[in-house]
């Protein structure tokens, strides 16, 4: 090892600047969070510049409590609402990005418009299109209501009523990811050699047979990056949530990440803030093993 | 039987631009036809037309007595090998050559002799389980012939099958490629930007240019009297000569005049130059460089068609030497004994082989003869 560092003196040294800079930003807050989550801290303990910091070291106190304790039922709960969100969201990631790569695939007329097109929910920062679908899913003066009635139907109470608030956000965020997925799906799909498809034609195989035995199985290691990098930031992603419902109304929005927050910058249970922290990230770890597991296992097969 | 018959076949992509012209061919069972041209010239075009990759804007196409214009690839009883291979790369070798046998819905016990019969015939059984990317490209090739031969096809199209393999390899896989002919006997239609493919592996020669056939024949046929220049140009390695020049008449005889150049003109061909009208015309005279010597006593048979010319650079390649040569402007190879003693920067006097040159026309380039 030393003698490795030795040896590679100057490659080292480039890479110094932008480790230390991970050092500070990503692991030293990464592990203060790991310790916070032991113990008792919330803002009384905290300290500040008057006041020393008085919070203990109370072990597995935090976890308990939240995964065998009195805060169970609001962290299944929570869970829940995070599942439907990711697993909602990415399933029609899924469905409208594949869709429409595969139509943009094809020769039409006018595929570089329509595909400048499709990409404007992903160019506009989120939290502009966040604020813009709060106004549209206003309950009185929201466009789709206004469109709803003049349709005849009556209003929906989008962003007040628990069940309209879900859909709510997860239209607003389908909107915004499916063009991640689209792009992905349609670098991938050209890069399949078109010989391959012709191949199969002579074969004789059908379109369908084309799509199950080229395209499938080509795009297989897209899909799989896609959908993992799909899940893992749904899964985080904090921004639409907070600026359309702010977990309301009555947490019924709340996902981990955005509950975290309150939990830490609204109560200011930082200790417990951290406990959830660490339990995202554990969940994310393990998903992510398990679905690399689940794909090598079919490629072996 | 599959007799392959093209009638006034056109491709056109654009309304007025069209990439194969009039393409007339009456291709035999069991024959090795090979398409052949430079790059563009249609040849893949009119391949993919007979596979029914491409659609035919005009004319007919007969496979076996059958008018195909319209039948879906897999019923028109063709195969074809791709210059890429196109292997399904997710599939083992086996899979890939069962694919197309299994979309037919043939039994698995036939798919399974058949792709270990020719796994045998193309000596990849060893290789039956593994996936396209752990093969070398000469197996990968082996393969790829292979999902050919099981579908037990009337016809092979074969779309420059060589052409991403080494030169060495590339001559191995030539030479099995004509011994895989023989053995299944069916009618190949092969193509190739390769002369030497082209005049090693061909029953017949189709040369293209710009979407029009310029010469069918048998290799010899097209070597020894290719129909314009260039196909005489096209065909041979290195290329023949070609030399501007008159066509004058003096006293009874028919000589070539160029300056350096002064070369009689056999007297079984003036008949043809008469009939041609070119004697005291610009032609276009045509030598192999095999057909320009350098040899003492060549040049004591035919005194009367030596040229002289400035050595310019000589090759050699072992067994022969190639010597380019400047003629007033004009350049020339020939193709001399590796004990010729040509100097590089010296000027020398070699015979022209008068028996085997060709006159074209100079503003057509049509061959005289």
């Amino acid at each position: 090892m030393l003698r490795a560092i030795r040896r590679n003196k100057a490659a080292y040294l480039f890479i110094l600047p932008a480790l230390l800079l991970m050092l500070l930003i990503v692991f030293v807050p990464l592990l203060q969070g790991i310790y916070y989550s032991f113990t008792n801290m919330d803002q009384y303990n905290m300290g500040n510049k008057f006041v020393k910091a008085s919070y203990e070291w109370i072990g597995l106190a935090n976890y308990k409590r939240v995964l065998a304790g009195e805060g169970l039922a609001e962290f299944l709960g929570v869970l829940k609402q995070t599942m439907i969100w990711t697993f909602t969201n990415v399933f029609f990631h899924f469905i409208l990005g594949f869709g429409l790569a595969l139509l943009l695939n094809r020769h039409i007329k006018g595929r570089g418009l329509y595909r400048m097109l499709l990409l404007i929910p992903w160019a506009v920062p989120s939290f502009i299109s966040a604020f813009a679908w709060r106004w549209m899913f206003n309950g009185e003066f929201g466009f789709i209501n206004m469109v709803l009635r003049k349709m005849g139907f009556e209003g929906v109470a989008w962003l007040s009523d628990p069940v309209w608030a879900m859909t709510a956000v997860i239209i607003t965020n389908v909107w915004l990811g499916f063009p991640f997925m689209m792009v992905t799906f349609l670098g991938g799909l050209q890069s399949i050699p078109r010989d391959l498809y012709e191949a199969a034609y002579v074969d004789g195989a059908s379109r369908f047979q084309q799509f199950l035995h080229i395209t499938l199985p080509q795009m297989k290691s897209t899909i799989f990056t896609a959908t993992l990098l799909g899940v893992i930031w749904t899964f985080n992603l904090f921004a639409v949530i907070y600026l359309i419902t702010e977990g309301g109304p009555y947490n019924s929005t709340q996902i981990l990440v955005t509950f975290a927050y309150v939990k830490a910058f609204n109560n200011w249970q930082l200790a417990e803030a951290t406990t959830y922290g660490v339990i995202i990230l554990s969940l994310l770890i393990a998903f992510s093993f398990f679905y690399s597991r689940v794909l090598k296992m079919t490629e072996e097969k | 039987m599959a007799r392959v018959q093209l009638k006034h076949v056109y491709k056109r992509y654009t309304a007025d631009v069209a990439t194969v012209k009039d393409f007339n061919l009456d291709i035999a069972d069991r024959e090795f036809l090979v398409l052949v041209g430079p790059s563009g010239c249609g040849k893949s075009t009119t391949l993919r037309m007979i596979a029914g990759l491409e659609e035919i804007t005009e004319g007919e196409l007969l496979i076996g007595d059958r008018l195909v214009n319209d039948v879906h690839p897999k019923d028109r009883d063709i195969a074809m090998v791709f210059q890429n291979y196109a292997l399904y790369p997710h599939m083992s070798i086996y899979e890939n050559m069962a694919f197309g046998l299994k979309l037919r819905k043939v039994s698995k016990a036939e798919i399974d002799k058949r792709v270990r019969d020719a796994a045998k015939i193309l000596d990849i059984e060893h290789l039956l389980d593994r996936k396209p990317k752990a093969l070398s490209g000469g197996q990968r090739q082996r393969v790829a012939l292979g999902r050919a031969i099981v579908r037990e096809p009337q016809v092979f199209l074969m779309d420059e099958p060589l052409s991403n393999l080494d030169a060495k390899l590339r001559v191995q896989m030539r030479a099995e490629i004509a011994k895989l002919h023989q053995r299944l006997q069916t009618t190949v239609i092969y193509v190739t930007h390769d002369q030497t493919e082209a005049m090693t592996m061909g029953d017949r020669i189709v040369v293209m240019k710009d979407g029009l056939i310029q010469q069918v024949g048998t290799p010899q046929e097209i070597y020894n009297h290719p129909n314009n220049v260039f196909v005489a140009s096209f065909i041979g390695s290195p290329s023949m000569n070609f030399l501007r020049g008159n066509l004058v008449e003096e006293g009874g005889a028919l000589f070539f005049r160029a300056e350096g150049a002064n070369v009689r003109l056999p007297e079984g061909r003036y008949a043809a130059l008469r009939e041609a009208g070119v004697v005291g015309k610009e032609v276009i005279l045509g030598i192999r460089p095999e057909n320009v010597h350098d040899e003492p006593m060549v040049l004591d048979t035919f005194p009367d068609s030596t040229v002289q010319a400035d050595v310019e650079v000589v090759e050699l390649l072992g067994a022969e030497s190639y010597v380019y040569l400047n003629l007033a402007g004009q350049s020339l190879v020939a193709r001399v004994a590796a004990r010729s003693e040509i100097k590089p920067l010296t000027k020398v006097s070699l015979a022209l082989d008068i028996n085997k040159i060709h006159v074209f026309h100079a503003d057509t380039e049509q061959a005289i003869f």
